[in-house]
């Protein structure tokens, strides 16, 4: 089993699976809270925002690779005091995990978004005449009820983050179990005169990890489906 | 239909697509290194009129993409390997490959940085480093890191330097890291270190540290005709050998 691929491509599995499961946790807060925000809320600048968070979405990803390094490179004034705190981003694993996290917040936001706008506003209002605080509304009654929207905005934001390339290796390079993560290894072997065949071999493990995601996701989506249809029957 | 279309209207339909084809300018495909210096040659005339359409990219894509039948006419790799990787499909016009340029290869710093290396001491070279990384390209892929890995490797560096590099996709993409500061060294071409005024050459690597860095000029398969080969002659001649040379680059063939 362990003979199937070579040390340095478990190596870039496992860096990986390790980017985008913290890029996608990093992401859930935030993409919650600007769900809600763009969902709920009108506020001045609205429109404003909502192009920012989709920018990493339209702009080409070294652009945004190279936008990353300016602003939280070491050579910035960010950057220097991230290393004065002893945890810089560039050319680490973490740098890694946030280049694949900018760009896959908008796939999050957009989808509890809308799923958010779903929630019948009416079943928040009668919590809210119950005595419920608002943030207990919003945990007891918005999220879950907004649930599959955020498994699926989860399953897109993993698999894009599994799949980044342009703006890790413009931002944190290749550095083997730093940032060689599985999509630059597999451009190395395209590299490679004799690399079709190893390529190849790592395109089949992204696609099975790309399914295993989306297959996770269509269970949990499924189960929820069916805990909703139980008091019914 | 023969009735409804003469065969003298065809002979002209086809004489004048010819016609066409030939004023098309032809498609060159040259290794990214190559942009300075031939975005100058052709914006001067040297390269014909109309100019050619010059692509740039790395030298794997653009093999890769001539050998799926990209319309190029004429390729200039950065190395042997993949114009090899070309020949050995059959995709390069018989008897028309040359060498036709040379390049060094170089330890740069940002221009502010007041550092010299020695690289015949290791000492002198992880000193200059400190904590920071040194900017290269893909050491396994793309060819300014192999000649990289060469190199630091004959110098007996490599395995000193080996956990602090920065690989990038590309040897620009290392030169930009040295440009930003991100890194305080990088190895780059020595013609890279001519067009980008923002770094300092700190250390030159002997060239018997590395395999010679050669540009490999061929014609396309299929491509062979008398306005590929003008700009053969063009690329090889006088004129364009002064502005290689001023761009960094060793011109391999002396013109006639």
């Amino acid at each position: 089993m362990t003979d199937w691929l070579a040390p340095a491509e478990w190596q870039a599995l496992a860096l990986s699976l390790k980017v985008a499961l913290v890029a996608t946790l990093a992401a859930l807060p935030p993409g919650i809270a600007l769900a809600w925000w763009l969902a709920r809320r009108r506020f001045v600048g609205k429109p404003l925002l909502e192009t920012a968070l989709m920018l990493p979405m339209i702009l080409p990803p070294v652009v945004t690779g190279y936008l990353l390094l300016q602003w939280f490179g070491n050579a910035s004034p960010v950057g220097r005091l991230l290393t004065a705190l002893g945890t810089p981003l560039a050319f680490r694993w973490s740098g890694a995990a946030l280049a694949a996290l900018v760009m896959g917040l908008p796939l999050l936001v957009v989808t509890l978004r809308t799923a958010f706008e779903q929630v019948d506003q009416r079943l928040e209002q009668a919590a809210a005449t119950l005595g419920a605080s608002p943030w207990r509304v919003f945990i007891g009654v918005s999220l879950p009820l907004a649930r599959r929207g955020l498994i699926a905005g989860a399953a897109l934001t993993f698999a894009r983050a599994f799949g980044e390339f342009g703006a890790t290796i413009t931002f944190v390079s290749a550095i083997p179990g730093q940032s060689r993560t599985l999509p630059v290894a597999i451009y190395e072997l395209i590299n490679q005169p004799d690399g079709e065949a190893g390529a190849l071999r790592l395109v089949w493990v992204s696609l099975a990890v790309g399914l295993l995601a989306t297959l996770g996701a269509s269970l949990l989506l499924a189960r929820g489906a069916r805990a909703r249809s139980e008091p019914a029957a | 239909m023969h009735s409804r279309f003469p065969r003298w209207a065809l002979a002209l339909v086809l004489l004048a697509a010819t016609a066409l084809v030939q004023a098309a300018p032809p498609t060159l495909f040259a290794a990214a290194s190559l942009k300075p210096a031939l975005d100058a040659l052709a914006k001067a005339g040297a390269l014909g009129q109309p100019a050619p359409r010059l692509v740039y990219a790395g030298s794997s894509q653009l093999a890769r993409q001539i050998e799926q039948g990209a319309p190029a006419d004429l390729f200039i790799s950065a190395d042997q390997q993949w114009m090899d990787y070309l020949a050995a499909r059959q995709r390069l016009a018989p008897g028309q490959r040359r060498n036709l340029l040379g390049n060094t290869l170089v330890l740069v710093a940002p221009r502010d940085a007041s550092l010299m290396v020695d690289l015949t001491r290791p000492a002198s070279l992880l000193a200059a480093l400190g904590q920071g990384r040194l900017a290269i390209a893909l050491p396994d892929s793309v060819p300014a890191g192999i000649y990289a890995k060469q190199a630091l490797s004959a110098l007996h560096l490599w395995s000193d330097v080996a956990a602090q590099l920065a690989p990038s996709r590309n040897v620009r993409a290392a030169l930009a890291l040295v440009v930003k500061s991100e890194c305080p060294l990088g190895v780059v071409y020595g013609s890279d270190a001519v067009s980008e005024p923002r770094v300092r050459v700190v250390a030159r690597f002997p060239p018997s540290s590395h395999q010679a860095i050669v540009y490999p000029l061929a014609i396309v398969a299929g491509h062979d005709n008398p306005a590929s080969r003008a700009l053969v002659e063009a690329l090889a001649g006088k004129r364009a050998a002064a502005v290689f040379r001023h761009w960094g680059f060793d011109v391999m063939s002396t013109p006639p």
